[in-house]
């Protein structure tokens, strides 16, 4: 069963001279196992989007339901609703507040009602997850970790609520190029082995090639395109360029190789552009 | 939302009140208050209404919203007016129940007082309306400058403002985001005990303070790479400067003071 | 061409909270030219930071000199000197701004070092104009957007006319929009004004910019020379925990499978040029 928005309309300081509406009648449908890609510049209403999503903004217009549920009733089923979505906001780190690892990790499957072994186990298998020793770190300050590793718990608490849909607004920002990989590699690991599905916020369009299934184009609180990343970069390079969004650098490189003649493909993955690239220097050599 | 509060309460405009200088302004709100107690007869009250409504149509504030301003402190007004009234001297008995007594005096005094609070309101919250926080705050330093000597902090204070001016509205976001953060890990801020609520607010507080140190240590660093070394051989961009206006509105003032002193001791008004 | 600030085998060590002494900087020489532009990549801990800081003696050095403009970083009475001379731009935008107004923001630094109110109002316009900001001098900063806010931090390190900015990870916090605006910003201003710009970063297409690429790990230099230089040595960015330009990465797939490609290249249409040839 979905996530799914109808008719959601959102507005910012409705009433004021400063209004700013944020979603226009935005229609949506997530399923379980999908990975989500949502793109869009800063005020284009994504951060509304997926905080409707998260049931953490109320729609004013229109409705949101997970698995059937609205995420807005005051009733413990909307709850147990909201707490199926997990939210991992930009620069986690900065929700930090326990005195250990353990106890930051365990606020989430507390506050959902589970037992103290139940807690024990979540915290146990976010910390797998997240790649932090369970001996070495679930004594230590969370405040005396790199920032890397702090991220790391911030992500943890949000998984050890064992969340269905897992919202991630750019995870990976201000970190160097290696602790950027290791964190999707974890995440992909767990979108493998849960099932879930993962709804991922970001500037990156290399990131929403190499890992989404899906992806949304955000612009002016509306969603402009919605399709499967590669169809995306191919065919829509324009509307993209409109909205100041871009392709990735291997679409650019392809598209570079296209307009000089050379008979390639565009494709997410650099290794299959060279294996494009040296059939066609070998059939050339040939002739 | 947190988000929607709109910080302090300036009334951008181009009026003569808006157009004076600070320091002036904050002078004449002095003064006015110090003319405030100079009135004593009802007549004398009724030139300072007539003052005080010539400056809000001078100033070009929307009359509602500055009236609205007295609405915060209505229940001390109110206090102020009961207890005058109750409890003041005086021979002129209205109504009695009891051990409480309504007299005329009470009552004229009462009313007195509570008009003394509307005005010292009404025209406080102009000096806020037409003045930016900024502005003010350059005001406030200028005019503590020459009280250094006896350890009053000018800059530092006009500093502090600056700065907390500059940060409420981010630290308000920061919050909210905080809340938010929390709330999707099923923090619950509205049940359970007073002790209770007290504890849940923990998640977001910490974090908060945390923020606030960090953000404090990165800024006293950049503010030390601009070369910042305290209010020693500092300038301004924008000097204050007296104008004739200034100095006429100070004047109309003064002799507001004269008119009630006149009334109240030469001619018995 | 003439050094601007000469780096002599610097050291910088401290002591952590955890009471460990960290060797953030472990003997780094380098000059640094007047008017050029130099990026300085590595992986988050490389000790770049700490090297910036350096820059405008923020921090002083263990063991070693730093010489900006002939004077010395260590020397107290230069402080403020060099302070004018090397301006500096940190990551979030939010923490360095002072003022709840962007012009009154930009005069902070002029205000500080005693210019007559006449000559800052010139300077602020100057700054301002130079960043592209003009018509949002009266604005309140908080409502602006990441790019915008960072073009106001440089507006306010311009205004104290310094001859080197060091920005530490300008863009880290920026979307794609507002990091195009601060590269565009810097280079006019290396350019244009002939302002000598150091400019640490994690973007690889940033660095691609400058004309000189330091990189650095575990507190020394590593890699020195022009982009091309640098970005062609894949295996050696890799082990620095650092990513290449999808041309170069290409390029050099493509040699170790044996096509014979020209050196140097970094970019697409260097790329695709010696493909097709």
């Amino acid at each position: 069963m979905p996530i799914s928005l109808e008719h959601v309309s959102f507005t910012y300081m409705k009433g004021t001279p400063f209004e700013k509406t944020a979603l226009h009648d935005v229609n949506l449908q997530i399923e379980k196992g999908e990975f989500v890609a949502v793109i869009g510049h800063t005020g284009s209403g994504k951060s509304t989007l997926v905080q409707h999503l998260s049931g953490l903004l109320h729609p004013q217009k229109g409705s949101v339901c997970v698995d059937g549920v609205n995420l807005n009733a005051k009733n413990a089923a909307a709850k147990k609703a909201r707490n199926s979505v997990g939210m991992v906001f930009q620069y986690p780190e900065h929700q930090i507040f326990a005195e250990t690892v353990y106890e930051d990790i365990a606020f989430g499957p507390r506050n959902k009602g589970l037992t103290p072994e139940g807690t024990d186990r979540a915290v146990k298998d976010a910390m797998a997850f997240a790649g932090l020793d369970f001996e070495t770190f679930a004594q230590r300050s969370p405040f005396r970790l790199s920032g890397g590793q702090m991220r790391r718990v911030a992500i943890a608490g949000v998984v050890a609520m064992e969340p269905d849909y897992l919202i991630l607004d750019e995870p990976s920002a201000g970190l160097d190029p290696r602790a950027r990989d290791e964190i999707f590699k974890e995440i992909m690991a767990l979108y493998r082995k849960r099932g879930i599905a993962v709804i991922l916020v970001t500037h990156n369009m290399e990131e929403a090639a190499r890992y989404a299934t899906r992806l949304l184009v955000v612009s002016d609180g509306r969603i402009i395109l919605d399709g499967v990343p590669h169809e995306i970069f191919t065919n829509h390079k324009e509307e993209l360029l409109k909205v100041s969004m871009d392709v990735p650098p291997v679409y650019k490189l392809a598209e570079c190789l296209q307009e000089h003649g050379l008979n390639v493909k565009s494709t997410p993955e650099l290794a299959d552009l060279e294996r494009q690239i040296l059939k066609v220097r070998r059939s050339r050599h040939a002739d | 939302m947190l988000t929607d509060i709109t910080l302090g309460q300036y009334y951008p405009g181009s009026s003569v009140i808006h157009g004076l200088d600070p320091r002036a302004k904050i002078l004449a709100t002095l003064l006015f208050i110090a003319a405030i107690f100079f009135a004593e007869s009802m007549l004398s009250y009724g030139v300072l209404a007539l003052f005080v409504a010539a400056v809000i149509l001078l100033s070009r504030l929307p009359v509602l919203m500055v009236l609205r301003s007295v609405k915060p402190l209505w229940i001390i007004i109110l206090l102020t007016l009961f207890i005058h009234a109750f409890t003041g001297e005086g021979s002129n008995v209205l109504y009695q129940y009891g051990f409480f007594r309504l007299t005329e005096e009470g009552l004229i005094m009462g009313i007195k007082m509570s008009l003394r609070l509307v005005f010292l309101l009404l025209i406080s919250s102009i000096l806020t309306f037409t003045t930016s926080p900024i502005v003010l705050t350059d005001g406030i330093e200028s005019l503590l400058r020459p009280f250094k000597c006896i350890g009053v902090p000018a800059h530092e204070l006009a500093m502090m403002m600056t700065i907390a001016l500059r940060f409420i509205p981010t630290l308000i976001e920061e919050t909210d985001r905080i809340i938010k953060a929390q709330t999707a890990r099923g923090a619950d801020f509205d049940s359970g005990s007073l002790l209770q609520r007290a504890k849940n607010m923990l998640p977001i507080l910490i974090p908060l303070f945390i923020s606030a140190f960090r953000r404090a240590d990165e800024l006293a660093i950049a503010m030390e790479a601009r070369c910042y070394r305290g209010g020693e051989g500092r300038t301004r961009m924008h000097e204050l400067v007296y104008k004739t206006g200034d100095f006429i509105a100070l004047a109309i003032i003064v002799l507001l003071i004269a008119v009630l002193a006149v009334m109240r001791w030469g001619l018995g008004l | 061409m003439q050094s601007l600030i000469e780096i002599k085998n610097l050291k910088h060590s401290y002591i952590d909270t955890d009471g460990n002494e960290i060797h953030a900087l472990n003997g780094v020489s380098l000059d640094i030219y007047k008017g050029e532009f130099i990026a300085v990549i590595g992986a988050n801990g490389s000790g770049k930071s700490t090297l910036a800081r350096h820059l405008n003696a923020l921090l002083l050095p263990t063991e070693g000199k730093c010489v900006v403009a002939g004077m010395d970083t260590a020397d107290d009475k230069n402080l403020w000197n060099i302070r004018q001379h090397v301006g500096m731009v940190f990551q979030n935008p939010d923490n360095q701004i002072v003022a709840a107004i962007v012009e009154e923001d930009v005069a902070f630094g002029p205000e500080n070092i005693g210019v007559p109110p006449a000559e800052i109002r010139t300077r602020v316009d100057n700054a301002l104009a130079a960043v592209g900001m003009t018509e949002y001098a009266k604005h309140a900063p908080h409502l602006l957007s990441g790019g915008q806010k960072q073009r106001v931090a440089i507006a306010g390190v311009l205004a104290l006319e310094p001859d080197c900015i060091v920005l530490d990870e300008p863009t880290a916090m920026l979307d794609p929009r507002g990091r195009i605006e601060i590269v565009n910003t810097v280079k006019k201003l290396n350019r244009e004004k002939n302002i000598t710009v150091v400019y640490i970063t994690h973007y690889m297409e940033e660095a691609m910019q400058a004309d000189r690429i330091i990189a650095m790990e575990h507190g020394v230099i590593k890699m020195h020379g022009r982009p091309e230089e640098i970005f062609t040595k894949v295996k050696e960015l890799h082990a620095l925990g650092l990513e290449t330009p999808l041309a170069a990465q290409a390029a050099f797939d493509l040699r170790q499978k044996g096509i014979k490609l020209a050196d140097g290249i970094i970019s697409n249409e260097e790329l695709t040029e010696e493909l097709c040839r």
